[in-house]
């Protein structure tokens, strides 16, 4: 066999039903490219449509891409792929964690591991290098991750990268993660492993990724991207006036300046300057604390964490000492909506307020406890869904009419409505280990709407931000860029995690500049309007839409950070703020020597959305994607009210969408990918055009071909 | 601890003293660099020029013929009322030498009523009033409760609002380029839809 670069080339195969464990040739799977089109493909070979999530017979891929382990900036996630317990007809999805465990995973000699069936008691695995070994959880099972972590550690070493759930995975609650390092969680596939008695995967490596192309070809890339990297989100510019920049913008993650400090490193660190021809500063540009948590949390913060190969560091690290006074580590670490997710429980109170004497700490220290429930138990909010549920039905007396009245009068409602944070301490353990009937409420949307018998006021309330029958919230919709936003929102089973569009958009440049960007990649500046004043549907802003579905997928498989990257921007006035969209393909051939342009490894990536969208159909057992797949809830096009009078949309100031211009918005982003126009779903010559042809048999033996 | 002499030739130039400045976020006084040149003048020769021709007491060069001289197209200048400022376009951006400038000038309506237009037509966004407390600008609340009674008051800022967002944050925004309802939707959204959607 020549030399692989890039890959490992292998896959490991853990049976937990008989023990045994198989290597598996990833080549096979080349033209899936990694991480997620490797998960894809296998579960299209391999788990049947109807397969539940909970059963022995669908499997788990936690999965890595080739560029994963390499350097290349941003290149530390780990793509999980399984069916999604939340999704209504348990579709397909993809959770994804950052943290170190892909790299170890490559560096151990693996590209993916593959979890079929179901040990018969709890189990963690251990993965060292080539050595594969089942070992008894008995002493784990039933304790938070971060004892699971520890345990295992003591036993493998620190240097071992530990992906766990919590009570919350063990209890097969929909929604709950799989957990890595102090903060980097996958949403939505942990009671998948629960399912399994799996309550860890931990692996140690002494190897290392090979790299095909000469070392100064890669460091001159290397050395480029660096020129072009903003900020997290790609914002490239600074959120206060520098003298460097032409441009600033208050909502920029860019938060670094001159006064603004780790303030609990010890001695504190300035983030300063951040000149962007400072290399040596990229990692001082994110102050991602006082971002999440606001100026308070400056003087907590003892640096910014992330992932492997990172320059960005997004995590925030903090040491909240009041935090011991309720029984938990003074360390904290989270970011986005690891700190908001939790503390939107508490919406229903109006957030956090200030309690128990910790004044105008309360919110960092509200944060804290919050943070550190959900990453202990391991619970998932589903993109903040919680928070809002919890509004809602304690709101419109849901709770009162469904749980019984003795647990209802059990739940500190008082502490909710006080601002006190101290209620998701009782709120998350009754979730995390299904107490009563609360704890349903992680059932997803989908199922509680139906168990708790919610109508369509639930599903077409606007603050409830659901997008589709599917279960799911917004997650960059609508309000991001509009129509773009809103359609790629529609393809997916789970909230979209697709950044590809809000770091474009969100780069903060004016938008002139990201028009003309955009009539760069997209062929005409019309792909974008400013912010909050749409205009009608176009071609131009279908090609954004495929364009950013398609890079999710590129980000996902080859596993590069998607919070990061497409390089569409830069900070530099004499580039005219322009990036590299580029970069990932020749990174991609550089590290694998497999030489592919920009435009075939968007095209192996086409293939990613198309086998999706496939498993997507054979899942629901329809064509009619359209209609019973990708129909958006009614409040993304019911017109804003002001005075009692109605806003149009496509008039400054709503960003209200249109029924019909959704609808041909849908129809031309399916000819994008060649689908069919009226149903969304795949044809037959369009899947064996992009080398799909067994996916198109087995469609068209099971009847699911548009006509 | 070992000491040396300043002499004439140690001295800095303008050109590269603006430089400096523009490096350090700091906008180069014409007046201060006058200054340097009267005090440079005054300083004993170098041990070097010992010898030779130096004059006993040395005419100030003109910093403006070294600025304006070949070489120095980086330094840009600007007229105040009664200060002139220079800065390197190298190590500093126009729009950060105008904030500088403004402040300078003690033009805090200026300041702000141009910064808000540029924001509302450039972005367009409006700008949350407590941009203006932060770096490089630190203004306090009262200062800024005073520029916006003069901005009320003055009929050339008539473009000038404030709207407020459902948090009570405050915001200004040029009805030249945004319309009443499209500033409300921006404000609400950066100030409160953008944090609950990371
Ligand atoms: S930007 Fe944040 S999430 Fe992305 S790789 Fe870096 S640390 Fe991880």
């Amino acid at each position: 066999m020549s030399q692989i670069f890039g890959w490992t080339g292998k896959i490991l195969r853990v049976d937990l039903s008989t023990g045994k464990t198989s290597i598996d040739d990833t080549m096979k799977y080349k033209d899936f490219i990694g991480g997620e089109g490797i998960g894809y493909k296998i579960l299209w070979d391999e788990v049947p449509a109807g397969t539940h999530p909970y059963d022995p017979a669908n499997k788990l891929i936690l999965g890595a891409g080739p560029l994963c382990g390499s350097g290349v900036p941003c290149s530390g996630r780990t793509t999980i792929v399984s069916l999604l317990p939340t999704s209504p007809f348990h579709g397909p999805g993809s959770s994804h964690m950052g943290g170190y465990f892909s790299v170890e995973m490559k560096y151990a000699g693996w590209d993916a591991i593959v979890l079929e069936g179901k040990a018969p008691k709890p189990v963690w695995i251990r993965i060292e290098d080539n050595k594969v070994k089942i070992e008894d959880a008995r002493w784990m099972w039933g304790k938070g991750i971060f004892d699971t972590m520890a345990m295992i550690s003591s036993q493998m070493g620190k240097e071992a990268q530990v992906a766990a759930i919590g009570p919350a995975g063990e209890n097969q609650l929909n929604m709950a993660v799989i957990r890595t390092g102090t903060s980097h969680s996958a949403g939505g596939h942990g009671g998948i492993l629960g399912a399994k008695n799996v309550k860890a995967v931990a692996v140690k490596g002494t190897g290392s990724v090979k790299i095909a192309a000469e070392k100064a070809k890669v460091q001159e890339l290397d050395k480029f991207m660096m020129s072009i990297i903003g900020a997290n989100n790609q914002m490239v510019v600074p959120s206060h006036p520098q003298p460097w920049a032409e441009f600033n913008s208050p909502g920029s993650r860019w938060t670094g300046r001159p006064g603004l400090f780790w303030g609990a490193a010890n001695p504190p660190v300035e983030t300063g300057v951040c000149d962007p021809k400072d290399m040596q500063s990229v990692g001082f540009r994110t102050q991602k604390a006082v971002f999440d948590l606001g100026a308070g949390a400056e003087k907590y913060t003892v640096r910014m964490g992330g992932c492997a190969h990172c320059p960005i560091r997004c995590h925030s690290q903090l040491k909240v000492p009041q935090l011991e006074k309720y029984g938990m580590d003074p360390y904290v670490s989270n970011t986005c909506v690891g700190w908001s997710g939790p503390r939107g429980v508490m919406a229903a109170g109006g957030g956090i307020k200030e309690f128990d004497g910790n004044g105008a700490d309360s919110s960092v220290v509200g944060n804290g406890i919050g943070t550190t429930m959900v990453d202990d138990l391991g619970v998932w909010c589903n993109y903040g869904q919680i928070g809002r549920d919890v509004k809602w039905f304690h709101e419109k007396g849901v709770f009162k009419r469904v749980l019984p009245a003795e647990e209802y009068a059990s739940i500190p409602w008082d502490l909710l409505l006080k601002g006190d944070p101290r209620f998701l301490i009782d709120f998350y353990d009754r979730v995390a280990h299904k107490k009563g009937e609360l704890w349903h409420i992680a059932d997803g949307s989908a199922w509680i709407a139906q168990r708790w018998g919610l109508g369509d006021d639930y599903w077409d309330h606007k603050d409830n931000k659901l997008w589709t029958r599917g279960g799911y919230p917004v997650h960059h919709s609508n309000e991001s860029a509009g129509q773009v936003g809103a359609l790629i929102s529609c393809f997916t089973n789970r909230d979209a995690q697709n950044h590809t569009h809000q770091n474009f958009i969100g780069s903060q440049l004016p938008i002139a500049i990201q028009k003309e960007i955009a009539g760069e990649i997209f062929g005409s500046p019309d792909a974008l309007d400013p912010p909050q004043n749409y205009t009608r549907m176009n071609e131009f802003k279908a090609r954004f839409v495929k364009w950013a579905l398609v890079r999710g997928r590129l980000h996902d498989s080859l596993t590069l950070c998607n919070w990061m990257w497409p390089m569409a921007v830069s900070p530099l006035k004499e580039r005219k703020y322009r990036g590299d969209t580029s970069l990932e393909a020749q990174f991609f051939s550089a590290v694998t020597g497999v030489t592919k342009t920009e435009a075939e490894l968007d095209k192996d990536a086409e293939r990613v959305v198309t086998l999706f969208r496939a498993l997507t159909v054979r899942a629901m057992g329809t064509v009619d994607m359209r209609g019973k797949h990708d129909a958006m809830n009614k409040w993304i096009y019911t017109p804003d009210k002001k005075d009692g009078k109605e806003i149009p949309q496509f008039t400054k100031g709503t960003i209200q969408m249109e029924k019909d211009d959704l609808d041909k918005g849908l129809g031309m982003v399916y000819k994008q990918f060649g689908w069919d126009e009226k149903t969304g779903a795949p044809t037959k010559a369009g899947l064996e055009a992009i080398g799909l042809k067994d996916v198109a048999d087995e469609l068209g033996s099971k009847g699911l071909l548009p006509a | 601890m070992e000491t040396s002499d300043v002499t004439a030739s140690d001295a800095p130039s303008a050109v590269g003293t603006v430089r400096r400045d523009s490096a350090a976020g700091r906008l180069t006084l014409l007046s201060a660099l006058r200054a340097d040149a009267a005090r440079n003048a005054s300083l004993p020769p170098a041990a070097a020029e010992i010898g030779q021709d130096a004059p006993s007491s040395a005419v100030p060069a003109d910093p403006l013929d070294e600025i304006g001289g070949s070489g120095a197209e980086d330094l840009k200048r600007m007229d105040g009322r009664a200060e002139t400022y220079f800065f390197s376009d190298l190590y500093m951006t126009r729009a950060y030498a105008s904030y500088l400038y403004r402040l300078a000038e003690k033009d805090l309506v200026g300041l702000v009523v141009e910064t808000v237009r540029e924001d509302s037509r450039l972005y367009p966004r409006p700008t949350p009033l407590d941009f203006f407390r932060g770096p490089p600008f630190t203004l306090a609340q009262d200062q800024l409760d005073d520029i916006l009674t003069r901005i009320r008051e003055r009929e050339d800022c008539r473009d000038i609002r404030e709207c407020r967002a459902s948090n009570g944050a405050r915001y200004l925004y040029s009805t030249l380029h945004l319309t009443v309802a499209h500033a409300e939707a921006l404000t609400e959204w950066n100030e409160v839809g953008q944090a609950e959607n990371p």
